[in-house]
């Protein structure tokens, strides 16, 4: 009965919800320090396995093949990050480790991507013809790799054991056209595994019998989940190398991809075996 | 109880019986604030980083949408007529609830949708002006957007059909049945939340918890709001029995049935009734009882107000009656002291009636007031003076003088009628504008505020 004020309770109502919500927009960091540290250990974890007895030294120098991350580089809807494997001068490998996701711009990253991959190969520099309408993704992507290439040629020519090198591994995935390395570097691309929220497809370099690279071709898409995939994938990545098995953990959160994970890379494993 | 008399055993006797049940009001809010923090925690779980203005708009989004959607399932439940909210936190406070969380759920989901889509725009490389075009896209591109997009049209409408000056103009059923489209809505909007939602595609617990949320409040809707009344009805089988005009405009039904001592009514509830009448089988309207139940009679007391209340003087005898009930917290079970003062403004006598003939009470320890416009109004008057003189209560009634001068109703006349009127509970039942008079004479008279119980259906 005491007496009600609704325009104050209203008043009251709204202005809590919206500085609760930027309150809690203002707390969170700009960028995430676990798919960070993910990301960057990444590359160490294959470098570990190549310092193992089993080959993984011998396959490295012989053909020089060097992983290089080029800078940040901000567009309108999000960064573009590009990674290279540079070997013998020329670019073998091409590809993205941080792109614009969510909603449209997953199906926009989607479509360029693999082309500006492509292109940087064939092209060998960053003077590469930008994707129709991913026009901003173009841009970032030259920027970076434009970077990546100026790092690369810094840190020397073919020298290698250059930080955040993966070696062996980027080189054997793109060597189906050309250099064959001194070991018997092996790419194979597991079969897809459907999960409820998309295609999982992994792809493995093995060598002397350990897997020293592990990437995700295929992973769910589409506004929502791709934002746990750029969550999940370094990760279970990490995770098969340090392994040399499908029996890894599955990145909570992210249970529905590390299922197809695991899946399509114990398919590819079991190529790789026969 | 006649056969009790005055003095002080009689007093240790009554106020033994008298333990205040508590509202669970205060448990129940911290309950869905802890909920609501649970809803928050969820999403800061699940997101990583905000790197840009686009993502802080898409986040807001998700926030606002993880609590429409939270709340959604709790603004349907405030309507699941369950027992412990009607009878012990009171009808009238959970329907304000009601309104209440609904209004700010639907700001919610208007806050929702503009800010999902404005960043699914920008993210696309659009701008704010392009939000219609990217709702429309993401209707044709999301899964169960359509359906979404249905249900949120249904709650924008339903909303707007509640607000004050639109609903005024309705006619009550009318709105009612539109309302119960909010239903349709909830299911509508129910799927995309999980197909959609960041939060729950990635965390199956999410998901469960959401579906145990919405699964609960269903069973809950389903047991209290069709299943129970159907129980009662079948075991009770209530007829209508006799009409009494009380005064002009007021009428009594008394309504025969099987058992009614059993349904577990206390004098100061209410039923929702229903007549299987012509014209009013789709109506149901709530009307407290105006005396204690008997095993095989109930009666309710109500004035000609509007086109319900009127047909009710037209019921014949025999007529099948579908009741839903008792609700209603303005029960003896509020009491905490042993002397009482009832206070009944026009036809808010019925449940002051039968609080008047049953709250326990040693001579002298219950006061009625009873405020009407003149003498001809004080329906059931008779009635009253009958069970003051067995009971040994006081019986008071103010009204209009000959010149149509409102009676004086202050601190000062109460306490000088009462002059111990600060150690009474006082129940209060009447029109909106008369108890918000008679609550602060109470309160001017040093009657504390958690004394004073009062059932108000105004919004």
């Amino acid at each position: 009965m005491k007496k009600s004020h609704p325009l104050r309770r209203v008043v009251l109502a709204g202005a809590a919800t919206v500085s609760g919500i930027v309150l809690l927009l203002s707390l969170k960091p700009a960028s995430d320090p676990a798919s960070a540290s993910a990301q960057g250990a990444a590359p160490q974890q294959s470098v570990a396995g190549q310092e193992s007895p089993q080959g993984g030294s011998a396959q490295q120098s012989s053909t020089g093949a060097k992983t290089v991350t080029g800078d940040v580089a901000q567009t309108q809807y999000g960064p573009v990050q590009v990674r290279i494997t540079v070997s013998g001068g020329k670019i073998t490998k091409s590809e993205v480790v941080q792109i614009p996701s969510g909603g449209r711009s997953t199906e926009v990253s989607n479509a360029s991507v693999p082309k500006l991959n492509q292109e940087a190969v064939a092209a060998g520099s960053a003077n590469i013809d930008a994707v129709s309408g991913a026009s901003y993704t173009s841009a970032g992507y030259k920027k970076s790799l434009q970077s990546a290439l100026d790092k690369a040629k810094a840190s020397g020519g073919g020298s290698a054991g250059s930080t955040g090198s993966a070696g062996a591994g980027s080189s054997g995935s793109a060597g189906s056209s050309s250099q064959a390395p001194a070991a018997q570097a092996k790419t194979v691309t597991g079969s897809v595994a459907q999960t409820q929220y998309g295609a999982v497809q992994v792809r493995i370099t093995v060598s002397g019998g350990k897997i020293t690279k592990s990437e995700a071709v295929q992973a769910p898409k589409g506004g929502l989940s791709d934002q746990k995939t750029a969550l999940a994938v370094p990760k279970l990545n990490q995770e098969a190398v340090a392994a040399g098995n499908a029996n890894i953990d599955a990145v909570s959160g992210a249970t529905y991809t590390s299922t197809g994970y695991k899946q399509s890379l114990q398919s590819a494993l079991d190529k790789a075996g026969g | 109880m006649s056969t009790i008399a005055g003095g002080r055993a009689a007093r240790r006797q009554t106020l033994r019986r008298i333990r205040p049940r508590r509202s669970p009001a205060v448990p129940l809010l911290l309950a869905v604030g802890a909920g609501a923090a649970g809803v928050i925690w969820l999403w800061w779980s699940n997101t990583p980083s905000i790197a840009d203005d686009n993502s802080k708009i898409l986040n807001a989004g998700r926030i606002t949408g993880l609590l429409a959607g939270y709340l959604m399932a709790l603004v349907v439940l405030q309507m699941a007529r369950v027992p412990a909210l009607e009878r012990r936190v009171g009808s009238d406070r959970v329907a304000r609830w009601h309104a209440m969380s609904g209004r700010y759920t639907i700001s919610l989901v208007l806050a929702h949708l503009v800010l999902i889509m404005w960043g699914y725009a920008l993210q696309a490389g659009k701008s704010f002006g392009d939000i219609v075009q990217q709702t429309i896209d993401s209707i044709n591109q999301l899964p169960d957007m359509g359906k979404a997009a249905i249900g949120t049209g249904l709650l924008f409408l339903i909303g707007l059909l509640s607000m004050g000056p639109v609903r005024r103009r309705m006619g009550y059923d009318t709105w009612y049945h539109i309302h119960l489209l909010t239903y349709a809505a909830v299911f509508l909007t129910f799927w995309h939340q999980l197909s959609t939602g960041n939060e729950f595609a990635v965390e199956p617990t999410a998901k469960t918890v959401w579906y145990g949320l919405y699964g609960s409040v269903t069973a809950l809707v389903i047991w209290y709001r069709i299943l129970s009344p159907i129980r009662l009805n079948l075991k009770h089988r209530m007829r209508v029995e006799a009409v009494i005009e009380e005064t002009p405009g007021i009428v009594s039904v008394l309504i025969s049935g099987r058992k009614l001592h059993r349904m577990g009514a206390e004098a100061g509830q209410f039923f929702r009734w229903r007549f299987l009448a012509p014209g009013m089988r789709l109506s149901s309207h709530p009307y407290s009882l105006s005396a204690a139940p008997r095993p095989n009679m109930l009666r309710i007391t109500v004035k000609a107000i509007g086109d319900h209340s009127s047909a009710l003087r037209d019921l014949r005898p025999g007529t099948r009656v579908w009741a839903e009930g008792p609700y209603g917290a303005l029960t003896a079970g509020k009491r905490s002291r042993g002397k009482v003062l009832l206070v009944a403004g026009g036809v808010g006598i019925t449940p002051m009636r039968a609080l008047f003939e049953t709250l326990p009470g040693a001579a002298g320890d219950l006061t009625l007031l009873y405020r009407a416009n003149t003498t001809q109004d004080l329906a059931l008057w008779d009635e009253l003076a009958a069970i003051a003189e067995e009971r040994g209560a006081r019986l008071m009634y103010a009204v209009n003088s000959p010149e149509g001068e409102r009676p004086d109703i202050s601190a000062e006349t109460l306490s000088r009628k009462l002059p111990d009127i600060d150690r009474h509970d006082v129940f209060m039942c009447g029109p909106p504008g008369f108890a918000q008079q008679v609550y602060e004479a109470l309160r001017g008279a040093g009657v504390p505020a958690r004394r004073i119980h009062h059932e108000s259906f105004e919004m």
